[in-house]
């Protein structure tokens, strides 16, 4: 679970300060699917950075299960979203040399699972996507909704407790989209993943449990797109099963 | 097993630019090696120049003053028999009493060209601190010159002093045969002298004599009428020039001398020294110089400054130009590849930084791009170790010969004295100074040391691509290197 208190996040640009993310108080419940929309620049993949510990707040708490983020060494956050969290981007970052299979099997490198457990979990995560007949082949041999399959096989491979998607569809087709957003959702509900999406489509925002909107910095909630905002920022009810 | 498989993938991704990389480590690497090859083989043939001049053993040697001057169309020979060839003929002077040498007769005379040392002079200079060893030499030039039958006479041959046959018999000590010229030959046939030798009428031949004399093991020459038995053929170091021509115990060689009254007992012409160390050779010097104030003393140090020639021009070069070089192509190898690893890591900002939000810890990331250089630096090491042995080879196969210009010292004098004698100079020349040119074909070595040396300076270039790239990715926050993919 999720626990954010009074966060805000300042950057230095030359001499201007920019305030990315500003009072920022959040609870996301373990297993909830939150989707975030907002303009370019309000502050989204801020959001999406402190909740992955890729960064640290300047001001206020980020606290997953219960730990305080902010307060954790490198080495510790390293660790962190080596077990805990999954990441697929908008532009997939697959290593471009690396096979399907070895892409995902990169995921793993740093849990230190021995070599016959990883074939395992390898295989079953292509098979999860439904690449399992695609892992010898290059990301270039993929299409792009092939490739942010595999990114979501990497992400999932070591049974993440978070997913945080930043715009995942932002670069395919309307099918593909679906398809990618089906899959999600799947796994979202098998895994009981807490799943965190930025998106700037409200189709798939819609499907979230709660919207929230990033506008300068500051996150409100609403249904989706141009609803009004929701004032109470805590987590819904627990996802449906199945 | 990842680590291989994603270097190998990465390296064949940008196979161009790593080739790129390690030839340009390869270059700088085989210029060491061949540097290094041609600086090593000048280097021995310097060696060989000076041990063939001095022996093996040998630190110091100790030569009287020369006793002798030669003029062009003369030849003497010391001690108290002179043998004077000029345009008219020849006189053998005895003891100041001079007599014409007649048309179609030979005469020979035997001689030390240099002041002699006593028996109490070598003991003196053995008993110096820091001398581990001191032997005494005698050096004899014995010349034989055969006036024409009809020299001088109408229809004869041009009124031009005869050519003297010239050779030079050294006495050596068989009690110390480690010291002095004989050791740095090794014997081609028959055997070396040994001590029980030191009263019998044998000799030991240089091999080139040898061959121009037709004499072998078993064969019999005469030296000033004395014959003796030739037991062995030694073959002395070719870059150390002419070496002498017959070696004989140092007890007959002064018996010879005696012989003709222009000696006393135990008296000889050289000392040889060997000191206690190597640092005790200055030392050494210094008290041999102040006990025997008006002799010549030489080590391998005076002796190689002053040898000149191209031998010295190769080591300058080699050393200087060479060296230089060398360094500069490696720096310029190692900023190549630098700036090229880090326009690489530049490039893959967004991998890094996918790489670090899965978890990887910086050191895992560094380790990776430093794998991958150090990969193009053993590349790099293999192929300039290979082009350094084809430098090497090429410089053999030219073979350039490179001069040593050795300056007139003791052990030169006597052949410095045939070839006044023999060939054809101009001018005055004084034997005793006289200058000698040995030509040395130049080996290029490569060693083992050097190999080691040229793979670390290629790691070395590879361990510092990587480290400037690296050092990018450490400063690097993932939160960073994923908002630069944006």
């Amino acid at each position: 679970m999720y626990k954010l208190t009074g966060v805000a996040k300042l950057y230095h640009k030359g001499r201007r300060t920019v305030r990315a993310v500003t009072g920022l108080s959040l609870v996301i419940g373990d297993g909830e699917w939150l989707a975030v929309q907002g303009r370019t620049g309000h502050g989204k993949s801020t959001l999406l950075n402190l909740l992955g510990a890729l960064d640290r707040p300047t001001e206020g708490t980020v606290e997953l299960d219960g730990t305080d983020v902010g307060a954790l060494r490198e080495t510790q956050l390293t660790a962190l979203r080596a077990e805990k969290i999954g990441f697929i981007f908008q532009t997939f970052n697959l290593i471009s040399t690396l096979s399907a299979a070895e892409n995902v099997e990169a995921a793993l490198i740093p849990l230190r699972i021995g070599a016959a457990d990883r074939g395992a979990r390898i295989a079953a995560a292509l098979d999860a996507v439904g690449l399992a007949d695609r892992a010898t082949h290059l990301p270039s041999e993929l299409s792009g909704g092939q490739q942010q399959r595999v990114a979501i096989a990497r992400a999932l491979v070591k049974e993440p407790e978070v997913v945080l998607a930043d715009e995942p569809t932002g670069n395919l087709d309307e099918d593909t989209r679906d398809d990618i957003i089906g899959l999600l959702e799947r796994l979202w509900r098998e895994r009981g993943l807490t799943l965190v999406l930025v998106t700037h489509d409200t189709e798939i925002a819609r499907r979230a449990q709660r919207v929230g909107i990033m506008n300068n910095g500051r996150l409100t909630f609403g249904q989706a797109a141009d609803s009004a905002p929701m004032s109470v920022p805590g987590p819904p009810a627990p996802p449906p099963s199945g | 097993m990842f680590f291989i498989t994603y270097l190998r993938r990465e390296l064949r991704r940008r196979m161009r630019q790593a080739i790129f990389i390690a030839l340009g480590l390869a270059l700088g690497v085989g210029l060491v090696v061949t540097v290094s090859a041609a600086s090593a083989g000048v280097k021995k043939a310097e060696a060989g120049v000076l041990s063939g001049l001095y022996g093996v053993g040998t630190d110091v040697t100790v030569t009287g003053p020369a006793v002798l001057t030669g003029r062009f169309g003369q030849v003497k020979v010391g001690g108290t028999g002179d043998l004077i060839a000029n345009a008219n003929g020849a006189e053998d002077c005895q003891n100041g009493k001079c007599e014409e040498v007649p048309a179609g007769q030979s005469v020979q005379s035997l001689g030390a060209p240099y002041s002699a040392f006593t028996s109490a002079h070598v003991a003196a200079v053995a008993r110096l601190h820091g001398v581990s060893a001191a032997a005494g030499g005698l050096l004899l030039s014995d010349i034989a010159l055969t006036i024409p039958r009809n020299h001088g006479r109408a229809g004869g041959p041009k009124p031009l002093p005869p050519s003297p046959v010239f050779f030079s018999v050294d006495g050596v000590d068989t009690g110390h045969l480690e010291l002095g010229p004989l050791s740095a030959g090794t014997i081609a046939s028959g055997r070396s002298l040994t001590a029980a030798d030191a009263h019998s009428d044998v000799a030991v031949v240089d091999s080139g004599y040898a061959t121009s004399n037709n004499l072998k093991t078993g064969s019999t020459m005469t030296i000033d009428e004395v014959k003796f038995r030739v037991i062995g053929i030694v073959r002395q170091p070719q870059d150390g020039g002419s070496p002498d021509d017959i070696y004989i115990p140092l007890a007959r060689a002064q018996a010879l001398e005696l012989a003709r009254g222009s000696a006393a007992t135990g008296e000889v012409d050289m000392i040889y020294v060997a000191a206690a160390s190597a640092a005790d050779v200055p030392a050494v010097t210094r008290e041999i110089t102040s006990l025997l104030p008006r002799c010549t003393v030489t080590t391998a140090a005076s002796l190689a400054s002053e040898v000149t020639g191209s031998v010295t021009s190769a080591a300058k070069l080699a050393n200087d130009l060479g060296k230089w070089l060398a360094v500069l192509v490696l720096i310029a190898a190692f900023a190549v590849a630098s700036l090229l690893t880090m326009a690489a890591v530049a490039r893959r900002v967004r991998e890094f930084g996918a790489l670090k939000a899965l978890g990887w810890r910086t050191r895992r990331i560094v380790a990776q791009v430093l794998g991958e250089s150090v990969a193009m630096g053993i590349v790099g090491a293999a192929a300039g170790v290979g082009l350094g042995f084809a430098g090497a080879a090429v410089i053999s196969a030219i073979a350039p010969k490179v001069s040593a210009v050795i300056p007139g010292s003791s052990r030169a004098f006597s052949q410095a004295a045939g070839q006044a004698a023999g060939g054809a100079p101009t001018g005055e020349l004084d034997p005793a100074t006289a200058p000698r040119v040995v030509a040395i074909p130049l080996h290029p070595s490569v060693t083992v040391d050097v190999i080691v040396l040229a793979v670390l300076l290629a790691l070395l270039g590879g361990l510092v691509a990587g480290a400037l790239g690296s050092w990018r990715i450490a400063r690097l926050s993932p939160a960073d290197a994923l908002a630069l993919v944006a």
